[in-house]
């Protein structure tokens, strides 16, 4: 006998009642009642902790039972089965398998899914929005952290016909445009913006001095434009942002993520190796040295460091491994 | 407890207060959530349908009434087209708001259009999926009332700069409320834009009262600091950087811990308090220190555990909220008759979640 409160779905009446189990059938037995229905046309509600379970009938009435372990026995004995997702989420050991999973798939997810996904559109996005938003990351940048240049217009033109003249490997001329600019925050740097062109700081002209090195570093940047690189890292960056937004709800976070992607493009080591690699190329299919990129990143590194002149290491990682390997590629 | 007050004699006779209970347990909902959650991964978020039924379920079932729980009906398969149609929507809004671009104005425009609607049948679908005893609540709200609550309103308060904001607020919940129905029975609501107005202009002193205290403590001078070192274009104290940040966050933090638990007990006392189905009164007395200490200690306690304290959070806060109210019967509650049934989509509620419109219980 298992107490339990019937309803009759169309008002909200309780009779008290008591259920058994006559061999196959359910036998409901109260206050003017005394139903006798076979259990297999009886939906059982899942178990969800400590919640009243229902059995519900055809006709839209239902038994609601707060006994949980009579009910249990009153199932058993016809043979009633929870649902797996039901067992799972009692099972102490896979709740403990299940947090492990979670983080480890996040962690995946993050590592490779990310990545791929964020290549993958980088490739696909109209150029007319890949513009738009170069347009609109670059006014967000010149009303904050950059400042107009101070280089003179005769040295930028020359710079500037010096770059456009580079020949690629894979043919034709840089498609890309340089924007002079002076920042005090960025100090000697260069960065990418979505859409292919190059953002050029003083400090990293002055720095270098000579025309011939500072194309060294335009030439890994060409690197990073030919791969999309700074878009795919905008997109990995938007789509952790969507994700939290989409958990904590907050939108207006999202917006100042872009500049900020932009200026802080921290490319994995894989990234710069490749960029080096092609960089290299360049500098060799153009009648120049790879030796010149190293001999760039070695005044980089060699200005005060922690200072702000040493902005553009500070976004490239482990110096003195790029270093060497563009000395053997300069050797050969 | 049920049967109390079964005497059929003429005169009406005083019945017993109704409390609320709710009996989630957090260890119990963790082990439900975090193996929904696990599957919501694997099957790259199709699950999460699945999931969010059981996890209204879970809290529907605990609630308790007079000895009976609440129930959830929602299919799994109009909640997850209801997500994917969200997702479309919240999708073309950031994009057009990262662009700045004049799609915003289209996009803008044609949500403002859709919203109404599809928060009115977000209303119609949660409570047509909930019931009590095996009666379903409706909702029965009408089109053009969600467009004037919504639109009409939502203008008036942008247009006098927000000093319309609680008559919107007032109206919204009249709106929800009086086309509430639990069966045949009819919801009634009493609150009146006055009282509105008096909880918002507490709200409003405090806020203006922390930024006196900002600009009395100094933390004010610290940013001018700041950007005076950063007109002159030199080196910035880095530490000073940080500690503005820091006392920024903090403030941003406290407003949203101390200020806006204070404000959602105010308010949802006020609107619970005032609403009645057919003769029964609710009482809501929901404690804003006590509410404070539970989103304070949540949130401190949700981030130490990088989020595995979210099951046990979660269940906090509904027993503190739910356990606030209580009906003032004034039958024994046997009466209520079901509807006819009805037919309702899920994709208003999807996308009032994702763009978080609901701005109260």
């Amino acid at each position: 006998m298992l107490q339990a409160h019937y309803f009759d779905g169309r008002s909200t009446r309780l009779r008290e009642v008591s259920l058994s189990i006559d061999g196959t059938d359910l036998i409901v037995v109260g206050e003017a009642l005394d139903i006798r229905l076979p259990f297999a046309d009886v939906k059982v509600d899942e178990r969800l902790g400590r919640a009243p379970r229902r059995l519900r009938f055809n006709d839209g009435t239902f038994c609601e039972v707060r006994d949980l372990h009579a009910l249990d026995a009153l199932l058993s004995s016809v043979g009633h089965h929870d649902r797996w997702v039901d067992r799972l989420q009692r099972h102490v050991q896979f709740v403990l398998f299940s947090c492990l999973a979670c983080v480890l798939l996040a962690a995946a997810g993050y590592r490779w899914m990310l990545p791929w996904a964020a290549a993958k559109a980088a490739q696909h996005l109209p150029p007319a929005m890949v513009r738009e938003l170069s347009v609109h990351t670059l006014n967000l940048l010149d009303g904050a952290i950059l400042k107009p240049t101070k280089i003179a217009a005769e040295r930028q033109l020359a710079l500037s016909t010096k770059f456009q003249a580079l020949r690629l490997p894979e043919g034709g001329n840089p498609n890309s445009s340089l924007l002079f600019r002076l920042s005090p925050q960025l100090g000697a740097n260069a960065f990418t913006l979505p859409d292919g062109d190059i953002i050029l700081l003083d400090d990293l002209i002055t720095l270098l001095g000579d025309d011939e090195q500072i194309l060294a570093v335009l030439a890994h940047e060409l690197a990073h434009v030919r791969g999309r690189d700074g878009l795919q890292l905008l997109l990995r960056s938007s789509a952790v942002g969507a994700f939290w937004t989409f958990y904590v709800g907050d939108i207006s976070a999202l917006l100042a993520a872009a500049p900020a992607a932009v200026v802080q493009a921290k490319y994995s080591q894989d990234l710069e190796q490749q960029a080096d690699d092609y960089a290299a190329a360049l500098l060799r299919y153009n009648g120049m040295s790879p030796a010149l990129l190293a001999e760039a990143l070695k005044k980089l590194a060699q200005s005060k460091p922690g200072s702000a002149k040493s902005g553009y290491l500070s976004s490239h990682p482990s110096t003195d491994e790029r270093m060497r390997h563009l000395r053997i590629l300069a050797a050969h | 407890m049920e049967n109390a007050a079964q005497s059929a004699s003429p005169q009406p006779v005083p019945h017993p207060l109704q409390p609320l209970r709710f009996n989630g347990n957090g260890a119990e909902y963790f082990g439900i959530w975090i193996v929904n959650l696990l599957l919501t991964i694997v099957t790259l978020g199709i699950y999460s349908a699945w999931a969010k039924v059981r996890r209204l379920q879970y809290f529907y079932r605990h609630t308790e009434l007079a000895g009976s729980s609440f129930d959830f009906h929602g299919s799994p398969i109009r909640i997850l087209i209801g997500r994917l149609i969200a997702l479309a929507m919240l999708l073309a809004y950031n994009v057009s708001v990262r662009l700045q671009s004049r799609m915003i104005l289209v996009v803008v425009l044609a949500l403002a259009v859709v919203m109404p609607w599809l928060l009115r049948n977000s209303f119609r679908f949660r409570l047509y999926n909930t019931s009590w005893r095996g009666t379903r609540f409706h909702f029965r709200g009408s089109v053009g009332g969600s467009y004037r609550v919504f639109l009409l309103n939502g203008f008036l308060a942008l247009i006098t700069l927000y000093v319309m904001a609680p008559f919107m607020h007032q109206r919204l919940k009249q709106y929800q409320h009086e086309n509430s129905w639990l069966g045949r029975t009819q919801c009634s609501f009493h609150a009146r834009a006055g009282q509105f107005y008096a909880i918002y202009l507490l709200l409003f002193v405090a806020m203006v009262g922390f930024f006196i205290l900002i600009s009395v403590t100094g933390i004010g001078h610290a940013f001018t600091a700041v950007a005076q070192m950063q007109k002159q274009g030199g080196h910035v104290d880095t530490s000073l950087v940080f500690r503005t940040f820091l006392i920024l966050y903090g403030t941003l933090i406290l407003i949203g811990l101390v200020v806006g638990p204070i404000f959602h007990a105010l308010v949802t006392n006020l609107i619970w308090s005032n609403t009645r189905i057919g003769e029964h009164r609710i009482e809501c007395r929901m404690s804003p220190p006590a509410l404070i200490w539970i989103t304070v200690s949540n949130f401190i306690l949700v981030i130490f555990t990088l989020g595995l304290f979210i099951p046990w959070a979660a269940v906090r806060l509904a027993k503190f909220q739910l356990e606030s109210v209580r009906l003032l019967p004034a039958s024994d509650l046997q009466e209520f008759e079901a509807a006819e049934p009805e037919n309702i989509g899920a994709v208003g509620e999807e996308a009032a979640t994702v763009f978080d419109f609901d701005i109260s219980l």
